[in-house]
């Protein structure tokens, strides 16, 4: 039976994780996005002010996270997927920074991810497309940082997941790094055949594909196999709003404006058996706080309707 | 690499004579001819439905045979004022359209439009793919069928259809659409001419798609290299589809449309097509009062985006090259151009710099270009061109040129500070 699942950032908090997870058990989710990166965020790295969280020895960091990982244990909470911090590299932020996003933090992160029992962890690709002139040359540099990770993934047994980003140039946004199936479904098979394993697989993230007009369909074809983990969210086309799916009209019909058929299309033509997750925390906070379970709920019910439709094909 | 003044917003084709003297009193030397301004989409959408009342000649969707009518004034006015039209285009359905039922009026009004281009020499024809009603499974069917029906009248009329990048309708969301997945619009192309048997078939750009669709303009055109003959110039938000002059659509400073891929992409494939300047709804929205005036700007915008492209077009047209700044400008030339055109030095007015060195360029006083060979270009490596110009002129400098790196192959990720 395919699973739902939701991230830990507004649901799961530190002070009681394992209430968070009964809370997301209770809603209808069977599985956990955990928001790794929460605890060092996108917003503090492009300020330059890291926190220290990750200077922690790796026992320590075990030690925090053992109350999260037993109470998703405890809840029936299996954590599927986790988020690296990210960026792992910042244009302009100095070698000191990006070494220790690099030599510690991703370290780091694949260990917590491994002590979660955790088989996938996204990552986001380097943004440097403007600056080095090119897509290629783009992700020249992450599949340096991926070379970096896969030998750690290969022992940990878990597969690093790259998935489709956006860029913006006045407020528009436009794509960013790995919109392109077919050049991301090579590149997969070509890693993977070096290490022997399944070092890298895809994310694909339905918000950052209605933003950059994707053809969910078609990617997701393309993708085949190759996809591991969803993002899933909608938004106005606009702007990443991370919101629940068929939210968002723009005509008087009031049809949804997002290609929510195309990606069932996609997922059953491709036999997708994963998790359906979903990456709406700011639903959380954009509902009223004494909601949230209710909110959590139609969540994850939107879930079981994307699996249902999706298994009934699968079946058929 | 031609520019081509789109006159949709600008002739009226019933009364041309204005619209005509506007684009060529602003110094284009050429206009595409669209069959839209005489068939709309929202034409199209009635078609077969519209009333003959009141009207005294039949509209190009009941005859498309009356298309040369329709433009004769047009093509007459654009022969007085020497302006050459290389490029026609065919109507567009709307994103939108409910008509699924008019292919065989487009091929009518495709065949139409080809004969068109060969009574008037023109090489080239853009035809959009056919969408509506068609599934994904079918896509490539229907169109190669229509694009090989189309190929024998092109022949004849020894005109290349062009195919061209469309976006989808998604209930009000323009997401991507047929052919704008430009490795599979690339490999449609290829096997359209592999079955004509000759280079029949060839590439539109739209850009203003390519910006709705989020797309990076610059992988789509170096995706379809030589395929691409044309490229179309329009702005927009991102969201609604607009055709608007290059560069005005911005946000704090910004531009909304990736003008930087597309420069960088057109460049890296040495496109040397039509680059045609569609902004229809600029024009419209400016009145025919200050109309010269935007037609004269939309040419030097137009102009300023060849530049871009073909800025290494000026830096071979000299055996020796002097910079003229000692600043990120010319830190950026010598990124970029430096090992393929190295400069002799750079010269700068900052006293404190002279004798210095600057990314292994002697820096100089301005004094220095007077010893320079005669056919040596001095290259402005500096925003403060006309100033700067003016101080070269007044010291008997010959060969200014002006040098810019806001579209550069490749950035350093910092700036200098202080230089």
């Amino acid at each position: 039976m395919l699973q739902v699942g939701v991230q830990t950032r507004n649901a799961v908090q530190d002070r009681d994780p394992a209430a968070g997870f009964r809370m997301l058990k209770n809603a209808g989710f069977s599985c956990a996005d955990f928001s790794l990166n929460g605890y060092l965020t996108n917003t503090s790295l492009y300020r330059m002010q890291p926190n220290d969280f990750f200077d922690r020895p790796e026992e320590e960091l075990y030690r925090f996270f053992t109350p999260h990982k037993e109470g998703a244990a405890a809840a029936g909470i299996r954590i599927h997927q986790m988020h690296m911090p990210y960026p792992n590299y910042v244009p302009g932020g100095g070698r000191e920074l990006n070494e220790y996003l690099w030599k510690i933090v991703a370290p780091k992160s694949m260990k917590i991810c491994a002590f979660f029992d955790c088989p996938y962890i996204v990552v986001h690709g380097l943004k440097l497309a403007r600056q080095l002139g090119s897509e290629e040359a783009e992700w020249e540099q992450t599949e340096r940082f991926l070379h970096f990770l896969a030998p750690m993934a290969k022992e940990l047994g878990i597969t690093v997941c790259v998935e489709n980003l956006y860029s913006s140039t006045g407020g528009h946004i436009i794509e960013g790094p790995c919109c392109n199936a077919g050049k991301a479904a090579e590149r997969i098979d070509r890693l993977n055949d070096q290490y022997g394993a399944e070092v890298l697989g895809f994310c694909f993230d339905t918000g950052h594909a209605n933003l950059t007009g994707l053809d969910f369909e078609d990617f997701i074809r393309t993708l085949d196999f190759r996809l591991k983990v969803l993002h899933i969210h909608d938004n106005d086309g606009m702007g990443d709003l991370h919101q629940i799916p068929f939210t968002f009209s723009k005509t008087r019909e009031n049809r949804s404006s997002t290609d929510w058929d195309g990606f069932l299309r996609g997922l059953c033509a491709v036999g997708y058996d994963g998790v359906f997750s979903f990456e709406t925390a700011p639903v959380l906070t954009a509902f009223p706080d004494e909601m949230k379970e209710e909110v959590l709920a139609f969540i994850a019910k939107t879930g079981m309707y994307f699996a249902g439709r999706t298994e009934r094909t699968l079946d058929a | 690499m031609d520019i081509v003044c789109s006159p949709a917003g600008i002739v009226n084709p019933g009364c041309p004579g204005q619209g005509v003297m506007d684009i060529a009193n602003a110094g284009f030397d050429c206009v595409s001819l669209e069959a839209g301004m005489c068939c709309s989409g929202f034409e199209l959408e009635q078609a077969g439905h519209m009333s003959k009342e009141g009207r005294d000649r039949a509209l190009i969707l009941e005859d498309p045979s009356m298309l040369r009518e329709y433009f004769r004034k047009m093509i007459d006015a654009c022969r007085t004022r020497h302006l050459q039209i290389p490029i026609v285009r065919t109507p567009d359905l709307l994103r939108d359209t409910g008509r699924t039922d008019l292919e065989n009026l487009l091929i009518r009004i495709g065949e139409a439009c080809i004969g068109l281009c060969g009574e008037i020499g023109c090489g080239f024809i853009v035809i959009p793919p056919l969408f509506a009603g068609i599934s994904s499974a079918d896509i490539w069917k229907v169109n190669r069928a229509y694009y090989r029906y189309l190929a024998a009248a092109a022949r004849r009329n020894n005109v290349m259809i062009l195919l061209e990048n469309q976006c989808r309708d998604l209930n009000g969301h323009l997401v991507r659409g047929v052919c704008s997945n430009s490795t599979a619009a690339a490999e449609w192309v290829d096997a359209l001419n592999r079955e004509a048997q000759e280079e029949r078939f060839g590439f539109c750009m739209d850009v203003g798609v390519c910006s709705l669709c989020g797309q990076d303009m610059h992988e789509f055109a170096v995706t379809m290299g030589r395929r691409m003959k044309a490229a179309a110039l329009r702005d927009c938000d991102g969201h609604h589809e607009d055709s608007l002059l290059p560069f005005t659509c911005a946000h704090h400073g910004q531009p909304q449309t990736d003008w930087l891929s597309l420069i960088r992409g057109l460049r890296e494939i040495g496109f040397d097509g039509k680059l045609i300047l569609r902004m229809a709804d600029t024009a419209a929205s400016f009145s025919p009062l200050l109309r010269p005036a935007l037609l004269m700007f939309a040419r030097a915008t137009a102009e300023y985006i060849r530049w871009q492209v073909e800025i290494e077009n000026l830096l071979k047209r000299y055996p020796f090259i002097v910079l003229f700044g000692a600043g990120n400008m010319c830190r950026n030339y010598m990124k970029c151009y430096g090992e393929k055109y190295p400069p002799l030095f750079t010269c700068d007015n900052n006293q404190a710099m002279w004798g210095t060195q600057f990314c292994g360029l002697e820096v100089k006083p301005p004094e220095a270009l007077k010893t320079i060979p005669r056919d040596c270009g001095v290259f402005v490596c500096n925003i403060y061109y006309r100033e700067i110009e003016r101080q070269l002129q007044d010291m008997g400098i010959r060969n200014i040129e002006f040098f810019n790196d806001e579209y550069m192959p490749s950035f350093y990720f910092d700036r200098l500070k202080g230089v």
